[in-house]
């Protein structure tokens, strides 16, 4: 099953760049450009993890992802900034985001950070698990 | 880890997980907690060394990186507490206190509060002194400062001020997007730094102004034009940055200046100038020079347009030779521009410095160029032949140009460096002075030193990582257990097997660091480096090669080992110089690194290793890496299994083992109560078990009639060995697995041992954990036992922690294939050093045996 991911950012070329990179990586990425497109698209369809600028105009990261949580609570967010701010940055993680990763970023490092993000996810629901015999 | 911890493997509490799927499911959870806090571990060690080599102030860096490096910081230590809070809920919540307070004192460094804002628009010159500095830049409040309080001549005009460049850049979030900018830029090769530049240049050039400001430059012009009663007025308008006299730094030709701008192009100019503030020259300048960005406010100053018959720079004293008084005045044809910019040649002029002043030599030179003034802008022109060879200024000129230089000279008390142009009327105006910068231009960074090996004698060893750099000697002393600690000579070069922690506390005796095996991120790494102490790791068979008291010197930058001293590598290392020391962006990495790097919390054996103690980040992932090790570990010793999540293991036979399968330890799905060792998947069990049946264990040694008398009092006298409570110590013996991950508990009887290991290819991430205490034999023979143990394991680069008859090894990020090795070894020591302690009675039996065993595990490896 590939991964699917969710990323939310202003910036159309980011978007852009960061889809092609992820889809050679057999990740399915969706884009929203804004915070309150990204709530649109989690109240029909779902998504692994979500990727989530922090600097958007209007709704910024940190509101997105309180709604987000108010939505999903299990949904895992992981917020990515062009800007340093440690407070931001530990804001976010208390309001239960994954992780906080600054660009520019690693391709692989993300995809990694993505794929634990999924794996917790999958732990919490239940899913997941490669059962290889429980003996039942 | 306590004794009091590991006491609870003897009485602790169970708890009962009724459903095999339960357990699995809450190991799986456990166990992805664990990986991802080492995962984040890491990442602090890999961000602290960041910071030491920011420290050490031989690269320059910038505000972006301070603030990124304490973002990502504060982000992998939340990392750390929140997944040992996962893997212990609310046991060790006191943490999250401790962190916010010290992220609290990191911040107002890192993230200082708003700069200071206000004041006018426009300052006119003739209101301007110093006491503007934080409005119009030094540059300008210098020359206010001269014309009204020193009665210098200048040109007419005035000052749009940093309250302007600051409502510029909020307009839209300009400054935000820049920062973004810079933040995110991938910055490897210049041309990267070159396409920022520019990128932020465009942006700044192409951003509206905000309106009340572009009304008040016009507004300012008008006025300027008015007074001069010139209709078609130009100005020259020069940068004059906040935070350029914060440094001793001279600033020369960081930013644009324009000349002889009309009203038309008033506007773009100014935005031009500011954006200068972002040029190559300018980035880089700053970053050597540790001035921050924020720090750097552009104002601009607006000057009438002087067209300068001659101009040129004149240095109150001779930069280059503080012997040499004599005032040097450089002069070309035209505007001063040919001089500044070293277009042309010029003629000097060298003036007596004391009254009466004379004309000490005059150097004329052929001078072909000149600037003038255009319609718009200046042009560079040909000087006529008959006015090249002719001295530009008048030996009266030269003397006025030198008086007023020595004027400001004294007026400042420090040697000038004044620009000034000569006007039509034969006045002498001041276009700009500042300080003069009297130093070489440093070096960008320290030398390389790269040992040209015949040079510097023999070659011992060559390779390794440079985990602290520098350059020391000494006689090599080896150390391979506690005993040898004790004997350490001072100076003497460390050499070790592994990089343990264990062997920090050497290091302040120790002139240098040689390690086979250790990383950058290692806590003996962290500990050379904050000592200073030259480290190499992974230097492969220096513990072999390097013979015990032979003189050598570690070069560790050449990741070399030289033998004897090489007077001229050591005489070479000093230190480089720190370009950045005391420069403000250098001082708020020094106090964020305060509250991040000192580790006070060095023994967890210690009562005073506790989470309320924790004074840094470096405590807090102390502090928690060695909790969350034993938090992981407890899970496996805590649980008592019902029976049908077992499985007896067979391998050919049924054993006396049972496999508990917590993830994906099983290769397939298996029916029914037992699991044949072909179906497990698990890496480390396999190992394990390889090594507990590489050779086939002797049964109880032979019993002296001592130590059988010792197990029959010892039995009469521990009430746990009374009938009722045989159950508990049953043989009962479990393995719990997953791919990557066993933990074995086993009681043979009267003892008990636990080992617990993950491997896999993340090197990072692996470590092997074991603990061994009990026995039947009376304490004396169990303390033997345990120092036997012990013995081998440290033979086998394991980390042992001995307690009376109890005790702990482990070994960690070690890459597959070793800790697959390790695995065997230990397997072999669980089978074989059972009952032991019977048999530990005289030192030519303990010796004898000790071989054996030593033979039989070299087979293993």
């Amino acid at each position: 099953m590939s991964l699917r991911v969710l990323l939310v950012d202003d910036e159309a070329e980011f978007l852009e760049t960061l889809c092609k990179r992820l889809a050679r990586r057999d990740v399915e990425a969706f884009t929203a450009d804004s915070g309150q497109a990204a709530l649109d698209f989690l109240a029909s369809g779902e998504v692994d993890v979500v990727v989530l600028d922090v600097k958007m105009p209007g709704m910024d990261g940190i509101e997105t992802l309180k709604r987000i949580k108010a939505l999903r609570p299990e949904q895992e967010v992981i917020m990515l900034t062009g800007h340093a701010s440690m407070e931001a940055a530990i804001q976010g993680m208390q309001l239960g985001a994954f992780d906080y990763i600054m660009k520019p970023t690693d391709i692989s490092q993300l995809l990694y950070k993505i794929e634990d993000a999924r794996k917790k996810h999958g732990l919490k629901a239940g899913a997941g698990r490669r059962d290889g015999g429980g003996g039942r | 880890m306590s004794l009091r911890d590991w006491l609870s493997f003897l009485g602790g509490k169970k708890k009962a997980l009724v459903d095999a799927a339960a357990l699995r499911a809450e190991f799986a959870g456990r166990y992805h907690h664990f990986k991802l806090f080492l995962n984040a571990n890491n990442s602090v060690h890999e961000l602290m060394t960041d910071i030491e080599e920011g420290l050490r102030g031989t690269r320059p860096f910038g505000m972006h990186f301070v603030r990124a490096v304490c973002t990502r910081l504060s982000t992998a230590v939340f990392q750390v507490v929140k997944h040992l809070d996962a893997l212990a809920p609310g046991k060790y919540a006191e943490l999250f206190a401790r962190f916010d307070e010290i992220q609290k004192q990191i911040n107002p460094s890192v993230f200082p509060g708003k700069a200071r804002s206000g004041g006018p628009l426009i300052l006119r010159l003739r209101e301007v002194g110093r006491e503007h500095v934080d409005l119009v830049g030094p540059k300008m409040a210098h020359l206010g400062e001269i014309k009204n309080r020193l009665g210098v001549t200048i040109p007419r005009g005035f000052v749009i001020t940093a309250e302007a460049y600051r409502r510029f850049m909020a307009e839209n979030d300009l400054q935000v997007e820049i920062d973004r900018r810079f933040q995110a830029a991938e910055v490897v090769a210049t041309e990267d730094i070159f396409n920022l530049s520019s990128s932020i240049q465009q942006l700044i050039v192409s951003s509206p102004l905000p309106a009340e400001v572009e009304e008040a430059i016009l507004a300012a012009f008008d006025t300027l034009r008015d007074s001069e009663q010139i209709s078609d007025l130009h100005v020259a308008m020069r940068s004059s940055a906040l935070a350029e006299d914060l440094v001793d730094a001279s600033f020369a030709g960081q930013y644009r200046s324009k000349l002889n701008v009309s009203e038309e192009e008033l506007v773009a100019a100014y935005k031009l100038i500011v954006a200068s503030k972002y040029s190559l020259q300018a980035i880089a300048y700053r970053l050597q020079r540790g001035i921050r960005e924020e720090d750097v406010a552009m104002c601009v100053g607006c000057m009438s347009m002087v067209d300068a018959v001659a101009g040129g720079v004149t240095y109150s004293r001779n930069p280059l030779n503080a012997h040499d008084e004599a005032v040097q005045v450089h002069a070309a044809w035209g505007l001063p521009k040919a001089v500044v910019d070293g277009s042309t040649e010029v003629d000097l002029y060298l003036v007596s410095r004391t009254a009466p002043h004379r004309i000490l030599r005059r150097e004329i030179a052929e001078k072909h160029t000149r600037y003038a003034c255009l319609e718009e802008g200046t042009c560079r022109m040909e000087v006529t032949t008959l006015d090249s060879a002719r001295p530009c200024l008048a030996d009266a000129d030269a003397l006025e140009v030198a008086r007023v230089a020595l004027a400001i000279e004294e007026f400042y008390g420090l040697p000038q460096d004044v620009e000034w142009a000569l006007a039509p009327d034969g006045t002498v105006e001041v276009l700009q002075c500042r300080p003069l910068t009297t130093s070489e231009e440093d070096a960008l960074g320290a030398e390389e030193v790269v040992p040209e090996d015949a040079r510097f004698g023999m070659v011992l060893l060559k390779g390794g990582v440079e985990a602290s750099p520098g350059v020391a000697a000494g006689p090599v002393y080896v150390v391979r257990k506690d005993a040898d600690v004790l004997a350490f000579p001072r100076g003497a070069v460390l050499v070790v097997a592994h990089a343990l922690p264990r062997w920090a506390a050497l290091l302040t005796r120790a002139s240098a660091l040689v390690a086979e095996q250790g990383s950058l991120a290692g806590h003996l790494a962290t500990v050379a480096r904050e000592f200073g102490k030259p480290a190499l790791v992974g230097l492969k068979d220096a513990v072999s090669a390097l013979e015990p008291g032979r003189m050598v010197t570690v070069d560790a930058g050449g990741h070399t080992v030289f033998d004897g001293r090489v007077e001229e590598l050591l005489a070479r290392a000093r230190a480089p110089k720190n370009l950045m020391l005391g420069s403000p962006v250098y001082t708020a990495l020094e106090e964020a690194a305060r509250h991040i790097l000192p580790l006070s919390l060095l023994d967890p054996g210690s009562p005073d290793f506790r989470a309320r103690n924790c004074k840094t980040f470096h405590d807090i992932t102390r502090y928690s890496h060695e909790k969350a090790v034993w938090e992981m570990f407890r899970f496996g010793t805590e649980h008592d299994f019902p029976q049908a999540a077992a499985k007896q293991l067979v391998c050919g036979v049924p054993k006396q083992f049972w496999v508990v399968n917590l993830d994906d330890g099983f290769s397939e799905d298996v029916l029914g109560s037992f699991v044949n060792v072909e179906q497990i998947a698990s890496i480390p069990m396999l190992e394990l078990w390889k090594g507990m049946n590489a050779v086939p264990w002797e049964g109880p040694p032979p019993v002296h009639t001592r130590g059988f008398l010792s197990v029959m009092f010892e039995a009469t006298a521990n009430p746990e060995l009374e009938p009722a409570t045989q159950a508990e110590f049953a043989v009962k013996n479990y393995f719990m697995i997953s791919r990557h991950y066993v933990s074995l508990q086993s009681r043979f009887g009267f003892h008990f041992c636990t080992v617990e290991g993950l491997v896999s290819e993340r090197a990072s991430e692996n470590y092997i954990a074991f603990q061994f205490k009990g026995g039947a034999a009376n304490m004396e023979r169990r303390v033997l036992r345990a120092r036997f143990v012990a013995d081998m394991l440290t033979e086998f680069d394991f980390g042992v922690r001995l307690r009376e008859d109890s005790l702990t090894a482990r070994l960690e990020d070690r890459e597959q294939t070793f800790m697959e090795q390790r695995l065997r070894v230990l397997g072999y020591l669980v089978i074989h050093t059972r009952q032991l302690d019977m048999a530990m009675t005289d030192a030519a039996a303990i010796a004898e045996r000790r071989e054996r065993m030593l033979r039989d595990i070299r087979v293993l490896l």
